[in-house]
């Protein structure tokens, strides 16, 4: 008897930077495991991930985390009925594990295979997130390596609004954090010396602010940044990291507010979405809801655990993707470049 | 015992099904797709020549390595995560050992070369005596042009094999006169070696973990060994035994 597709069981799995996960979803909202397993100590003394000790990390986490979702989820594994997996964009190395290890558990066990766009799944870790959310919305991706404003005008159906030209707003936070001598990850460590500092203290540029512009580009702010720094250095001033750090933040902020909620109002839409690893910052956050409040619109986020890289969200994305019959083939390969596009 | 070997160490791609000491089927490429894309198709492929259903399937043998860090995990994660869907054992093979297993010449040293970029080999010897393949020289990386010469200077004859030796030798050093390379269709890594032998292990008891086993890497990370040279005394603290 055909199962309802509510009650469909799909393995999900994610190994495309420093974290190997692995879970199962009942449907499409329902996690019964979420399981990750972590690199960041790893990487830490080297200021940055390795990719080729990621991905020897992979390989020797991936069955064990495997295991344990399906322990976790109490799910026999014949029991999955298709498997989803993460197939860019990411690290080459380190994505290439998941998706071997998919195809051949795809083809172990005689079930459909379903190759997932990463950034689509930190879009959709919003319907884990918040049960009753359905498109259209306004999705602002903000990601270690992506920044883009993505109208999701039903599971299946997205525009791309605009996105990021050169560096993503995650990399600006990693690059800022490494010249103020501030531990990898960054992000986190800029958020928290940000609430200690003055954010009108320095006044940084914004990029491509004009109204109906939606494409971002942060390398502009950087090179301001890090300008700032090296002269207060050769002036022999002590450096105020925490203004610094609150005066970035602001310009980074600003631009994001601004055109996010521009797009709400182009597009028509009535709640707008965070989404992706850089959605923890709570500075960010907090504007987003601010402005949100001001504007009358539905603000949403995931959670913390939901907002790092995680399977459940692949597994999510995966569940839609193949209600529109978007699966894959056994020839599926790793696009580290991989993009949000138009569909 | 019906069992899967798969070999994805070097550029070349290769998997076999073999049945007792019988070669089934065996499909060896070496093409412009990569490793990702063919390997599943190509064991599904393997399979319905050898009229072998997965299910029927006793256990798999994986070359572990060295070689290519990036195909080792592609093969390795293919070989786990099909020895616990199917519940079989599996067992990792020497990628040099399957090589030297191509030729089987008694009275020669067999130098086994796989390629570990900028000029350098993973390099391990092996001799026939009494049927069995016994290692004379235990692996260690060196320079390809090194190999050869210290080569010419045993009082043997030599065969040279592995991808070192298509990318770097044959047709491009001249050897010395008790050296040579071994035939083009044999000087590259087949899944049938590594059958056969993994076949060998597995009757014999010997199974590997498919939670932890790891490729055989002989090299670590150069992030890691670049920093170890920039904090000695931090590295001294914390050296991984991991090295080979």
């Amino acid at each position: 008897m055909e199962k309802k597709k509510e009650e469909l069981l799909t393995l999900a799995i994610e190994s495309s930077c420093d974290e190997t996960s692995a879970a199962v979803l009942r449907g499409g909202r329902e996690i019964l495991s979420n399981i990750i397993s972590t690199q960041i100590p790893i990487h830490q003394k080297f200021g940055g991930v390795v990719p080729e000790i990621a991905s020897r990390k992979h390989i020797v986490n991936i069955m064990p985390v495997i295991d344990e979702c399906l322990r976790e989820a109490k799910v026999e594994l014949k029991d999955i009925d298709q498997v989803a997996v993460t197939y860019g964009p990411g690290l080459v190395g380190a994505l290439l594990v998941g998706v071997s290890a998919a195809k051949s558990l795809a083809f172990s066990l005689g079930k459909p295979l379903i190759g997932v766009n990463h950034l689509e799944g930190h879009i959709f870790a919003n319907f884990l997130a918040t049960p009753n959310l359905e498109p259209p919305f306004m999705a602002l991706v903000v990601s270690g390596g992506h920044t883009a404003l993505v109208d999701v005008q039903g599971y299946n159906r997205f525009r791309m609004m605009g996105q990021t030209r050169d560096d993503a707003a995650g990399e600006a936070f990693d690059k800022i954090a490494r010249v103020m001598g501030l531990p990898y990850p960054g992000g986190p460590r800029i958020d928290a010396l940000a609430k200690e500092g003055n954010p009108m203290a320095i006044d940084f540029p914004q990029a491509l602010t004009e109204k109906g512009n939606y494409e971002f580009s942060f390398s502009g702010l950087k090179s301001a940044v890090l300008n700032y720094i090296n002269s207060e250095k050769m002036k022999g001033h002590e450096l105020n990291k925490a203004d610094i750090a609150a005066s970035f933040q602001r310009s980074v902020i600003e631009v994001l507010v601004g055109k996010a909620f521009q797009a709400v109002k182009e597009a028509g839409r009535d709640t707008l979405v965070l989404a992706g690893g850089v959605a923890a910052n709570s500075g960010l956050e907090a504007r987003l809801r601010e402005e949100a409040e001001k504007r009358g619109v539905r603000f949403l986020y995931p959670s913390k655990i939901l907002c790092t890289d995680n399977a459940a969200m692949i597994g999510c994305r995966g569940y839609y993707q193949a209600l529109d019959g978007g699966y894959s083939d056994l020839y599926l390969n790793a696009v580290p470049g991989l993009s949000l596009t138009d569909k | 015992m019906s069992i899967l070997a798969i070999d994805t160490a070097t550029q070349v791609s290769s998997v076999a099904v073999a049945k007792e000491r019988r070669l089934l089927s065996e499909l060896t490429m070496q093409g412009k797709l990569t490793h990702s894309e063919t390997l599943l198709p190509h064991i599904e492929s393997a399979l319905k020549m050898a009229a072998t259903a997965k299910e029927d399937l006793e256990g798999i043998a994986i070359s572990i390595g060295p070689g290519s860090f990036t195909g080792l995990r592609i093969g390795l994660a293919a070989a786990k995560a099909m020895s616990y869907a199917l519940n079989i054992p599996l067992v990792g093979v020497s990628t040099l050992k399957a090589l030297a297993y191509q030729l089987p010449v008694p009275g020669v040293r067999l130098m086994c070369l796989l390629d570990a970029q900028k000029g350098n080999a993973y390099v391990e010897s092996y001799r026939w005596e009494q049927d069995e393949l016994q290692v004379v020289e235990t692996v260690r990386v060196a320079k390809i042009s090194d190999i050869v010469a210290a080569a010419g200077k045993l009082d043997e004859q030599v065969i040279l094999l592995g991808d070192a030796v298509q990318k770097k030798i044959a047709g491009k050093l001249e050897l010395p006169a008790n050296v040579r390379v071994a035939m083009p269709h044999l000087v590259m890594p087949r899944a049938a070696c590594v059958a056969m032998l993994g076949q060998r292990e597995l009757a014999a008891g010997h199974v590997d973990n498919v939670m932890d086993l790891e490729p055989v890497y002989i090299r670590r990370s150069e992030a890691e060994v670049l920093w170890e040279k920039r904090h000695p005394e931090e590295a001294k603290a914390t050296k991984p035994t991991e090295e080979m």
